[in-house]
């Protein structure tokens, strides 16, 4: 909605075409640094930088214990909205 | 003077006096005067001639730590006004007019003889405001600012016959400017002031001999400096004897009027009594004083200027009654509150008590005020005008590069600079005909503000028209710079390989090069996924498709909305061809985009009632950006296509996901979060324009929609949904007012309503109990209660009646519910309720 830039026509001619049919959707980005976020797509630029709202971000941490064992620790936080900078960005689907 | 037991007037005491405490910035100021100004003067003396070399024989290594015990932070203030003749002349007319001023009011000049001191003591209260404490400190200040004027020149000469010759130059600049008459008035005037201060005065005096051990180099320069001059060094010799032919001397030496001038001042106080001493100052601090104010306008344009004098005085008394008066600087009083302005401490004496008193109060209150100025002030002219408007070219010529040449591009580019802020505007209406209006008037508004500090009285009128020029300038300059810069993208150096490509905001450097496809053959899009391939010729929608010609819709009705803006001007009987011409265009573009509009919303596809998959408009419906797009749509269709797309989603009101989805079950009464904001979002951007349509329409229209709703759609899915249920009563309600509105309606029309109605009502009877959404706690039933007022309404006596056999549970409930509700939410539940049971002419009052 926000996208204000011309395509003329919905054909997919980049990836980011993709992208657009997502605003206003629900939507999951993988981040780096084992991170998540689901929320709704509000804005996108060529560098994937986003907007996102009602945002729920999850981050996996994986510790050792006292045991040397692998424990995944799992953090999660909610946002209203959200700016993501494009060069975290590793994927951005739709969410089912 | 005899600090290190050499006469003051050897050439390096001037060293040390520059870092005499006391002397403020005002010596410095004058310092940097001293190696050009005066250097150079005419003056026939030859330093070197009359220099004895005993400057070489000082002890220097005493003098290592002087600026520790005196500081040496004068330095700082290398002051920038040697423009005494200038600045003299402009205050010239002040003093003129001060001195008539006190000639009329004081005729005997005797009385206050000894007052005159507080004259000196003036310039030090303005603006040297740190210094003033001890009394005699702003003396100093003031002989300071008098050697100030030439101080190296005259420390270099020995003793004191160089003295006169040198005596004369430094004041002369001041000195010529002023008329003979001026100068006498302002003699008078001095003469004739009085002052209330004597006593601060009397003691200054005396501290230069007094203490010369202490501030030896104070009396040394007096010496050497003698600048203004004679009078200064007169205290230390024998007064009477010596005055009038040193002032002779000056005669002959001088042919220049100043010696004139300056014969009847001496003359005039050799006729005084002794102490007047002090009094021969005056003269020079007057001269002096030019200078120093205008300075302390430089550094504080707020505080008054040379007109301020008058008022100074009142101060200067104030001076020797309350020791913080000096301290405020006279400067800065100006328009003094209290209205008879005490300009005599005798005026004072003569007040009444309220009167003194409340002079007094007027007087601390100016006070405080003045404190306070003076510690807002404290950064004050730290730039000056040149450098302010350094920095307001930098930033304005950013300002301009940023926003680029608006008026190259036009509205265009506006509004891809800001759109948000363009649209912004025009639905606030922001009183704005076109888009370079902001950047023009905003940059004129600047210029003018910034132009405008000049015109406050300020001497430089001119210079600052010209830094308005020279800004405007730049600006045409930084913009039109701007404007060629993208032509030249590539940079090939001579010699080299490559080549450097430049980018900037406007033009960024294309990293990646996609060439878009050509939109004018069938296939469309290679990367086109093949299932939309067929989304032409078969039913078959998925998500994506929905999305994509969701897309394809805002992609239009950004078009449209844009096309809009551009609209040529009206039409008028007497435009030109050209315009008309515009006007042509611009219509068939629209007529263009409205059919595209239309085709993208995919709402003339078959309806394939088989179909499993959702028509593909209903479909743009499921999704809240497609219901968001509706109420624009609605702006730009006709009213057949209107009345299209009401019909389509009529027909298809049990397929829209608002109701399909929202159909509370028995093990789930309540719906979803998710579910309950899409009927929310719906119910606020669908349904609004759709009403606007149906109140508008006449009653075959609803007879047709109502008879789609009962031919086409599971009426006992839509009756339990609040969207239907609000079609349902918006149909009604409709047909009721048609009926009562126009009576003499066809009544075949009508005939042929009553009996949708009443299969309407067969429809709908079974299902009463279950239209209520959840428990009877819930509050969100009003449009059941609505739905049952406008089928109440247009009932038969015997409808009625079932109707209330229909819901009597749950308005007998809610009543009870009610009754152990706060009173306030019971009578809005209440009200609910009695929507229905007026319409049926009940009450809920009646059920007791």
């Amino acid at each position: 909605m926000s996208d204000t830039e011309e395509t003329g026509s919905t054909a997919v001619s980049e990836p980011l075409d993709l992208v657009r049919l997502c605003l206003d959707e629900v939507v999951s980005v993988k981040l780096r640094g084992d991170r998540e976020l689901k929320g709704r797509l509000h804005a996108y630029d060529s560098h994937c930088n986003l907007v996102l709202g009602d945002v729920e971000e999850t981050i996996y941490i994986t510790e050792e214990d006292e045991h040397e064992q692998e424990v995944q620790r799992i953090i999660k936080k909610q946002s209203e909205m959200l700016f993501v900078r494009g060069d975290s960005v590793v994927l951005i689907s739709p969410f089912q | 003077m005899s600090f290190f037991g050499f006469d003051a007037t050897l050439p390096r005491d001037r060293g040390h006096s520059s870092k005499a405490p006391g002397f403020g910035q005002a010596q410095d100021a004058f310092a940097g005067l001293s190696g050009k100004g005066v250097a150079d003067d005419d003056d026939a003396l030859d330093f070197e001639e009359t220099y004895d070399g005993l400057g070489d024989q000082l002890d220097e290594t005493d003098d290592t730590f002087n600026d520790d015990t005196f500081g040496n932070d004068t330095a700082q203030a290398v002051g920038k006004d040697f423009d005494f003749a200038g600045q003299t002349s402009r205050v010239a007319d002040a003093i003129e007019g001060e001195g008539l001023l006190w000639q009329a009011k004081q005729p005997p000049p005797n009385i206050h003889a000894t007052r005159h001191n507080t004259q000196p003591a003036k310039p030090a209260k303005s603006g040297y405001e740190p210094y003033a404490q001890p009394t005699y400190i702003p003396d100093l200040e003031a002989n300071a600012s008098i050697w100030g004027i030439n101080p190296k020149r005259q420390a270099q000469p020995q003793q004191s016959h160089p003295r006169q010759e040198s005596q004369a130059p430094p004041a002369a600049p001041a000195r010529k400017m002023m008329s003979l008459e001026e100068v006498e008035a302002m003699m008078l005037s001095q003469s004739k002031k009085p002052a209330p201060q004597p006593a601060p005065q009397a003691a200054a005096f005396p501290s230069q001999a007094q203490y010369p051990a202490q501030y030896g180099q104070i009396p040394g320069q007096q010496g050497g400096f003698s600048g203004p001059p004679q009078i200064l060094q007169r205290p230390q010799q024998p007064p009477t004897s010596r005055a009038p032919p040193q002032a002779h001397a000056e005669l002959p030496g001088h042919a220049v009027p100043p010696p004139v001038q300056q014969q009847p001042t001496i003359l005039q106080r050799s006729r005084q009594s002794g102490p007047d001493q002090s009094a021969r100052h005056t003269p020079v601090q007057h001269a002096q004083r030019p200078p120093s104010q205008p300075r302390q306008i430089l550094q504080n344009p707020n505080r008054l200027s040379g007109h301020g004098q008058p008022i100074t005085q009142p101060g200067q008394q104030r001076q020797g009654e309350f020791q913080r008066g000096p301290q405020m600087g006279p400067a800065h009083a100006r328009g003094p509150s209290f209205p008879g302005v005490v300009t005599h401490p005798e005026q004072l004496l003569h007040l009444t008590e309220e009167e003194r008193a409340a002079y007094l109060i007027e007087d601390a209150k100016r006070a405080k005020r003045n404190h306070k100025i003076h510690l807002l002030s404290k950064d004050n002219g730290l730039m000056t005008p040149q450098d302010k408007n350094f920095i307001t070219r930098i930033q304005l010529q950013q300002l301009m590069a940023a926003t680029g040449g608006l008026e190259e591009h036009g509205p265009e580019a506006a509004l891809t600079e800001d759109f948000y802020y363009q649209v912004y505007c025009q639905i606030r209406g922001t009183p704005r005909q076109n888009p370079h209006q902001p950047a023009s008037q905003f940059a004129q508004t600047y210029l003018f503000q910034t132009g405008g500090r000049y015109g406050m009285g300020r001497r430089h009128h001119r210079g600052g028209d010209n830094h308005m020029q020279r800004m405007e300038q730049q600006v045409q300059r930084a913009v039109e710079a701007a404007k060629a810069k993208p032509k030249n993208k590539q940079l090939v150096i001579e010699g080299s390989l490559g080549k450097i490509s430049f980018s900037n905001s406007k033009t960024p450097k294309p990293l990646l090069n996609i060439k878009r496809p050509d939109h004018g053959d069938g296939t469309q899009g290679s990367g086109r996924r093949p299932s939309g391939v067929n989304a032409h010729g078969s039913p078959i929608i998925d998500r994506k498709t929905t999305l994509r010609n969701i897309e394809n819709v805002y992609d239009c009705l950004m078009k449209l909305e844009d096309h809009e803006r551009r609209m040529p001007p009206p039409l008028a009987e007497n435009s030109d061809p050209q315009t008309i011409q515009a006007h042509m265009e611009w219509q068939t573009q629209t007529q263009k985009l409205h059919e595209t509009l239309w085709q993208d919303l995919k709402i003339m596809e078959p309806i394939n009632p088989n179909s499993l998959t959702p028509h593909p408009f209903i479909a743009i419906l499921s999704h809240a950006k497609g219901k968001k797009a509706i109420p624009r749509i609605f702006r730009q269709i006709d009213e057949q296509q209107r009345i299209i797309m009401l019909t389509m989603i009529v027909v298809h009101l049990d397929m829209l996901s608002v109701v399909a989805k929202a159909i509370p079950s028995a093990d789930e009464p309540n719906l979803s979060p998710a579910i309950r904001e899409e009927v929310e979002l719906f119910s606020h951007a669908v349904m609004p324009p759709l009403f606007g349509h149906i109140a508008e329409s006449p009653l075959n229209i609803v007879i047709g929609l109502l008879g789609l709703i009962l031919d086409r759609t599971n009426l006992h899915l839509v009756a339990r949904t609040k969207i239907g249920m609000s079609l349902l009563t918006m149909l009604i309600s409709r047909a009721e007012l048609v009926k009562q509105s126009t009576p003499e309606m066809n009544p075949g029309d009508w005939e042929q309503w009553m009996q949708l109605y009443n299969r309407l009502f067969d429809a709908v009877e079974p299902v009463l109990p279950l239209i209520f959404p959840g428990s009877v706690n819930d509050t969100e039933d009003v449009y059941v209660w609505q739905f049952l007022a406008a089928m109440g309404v247009g009932a038969s006596p015997e409808q009625q009646q079932r109707l209330v056999l229909g819901v009597k549970d749950r308005v007998m409930d809610t009543v009870a519910v009610s009754k152990a509700l706060p009173a306030e939410l019971a009578s809005v539940r209440l009200g609910h309720v009695n929507l229905f049971m007026r319409a049926i002419g009940l009450d809920v009052e009646l059920l007791g």
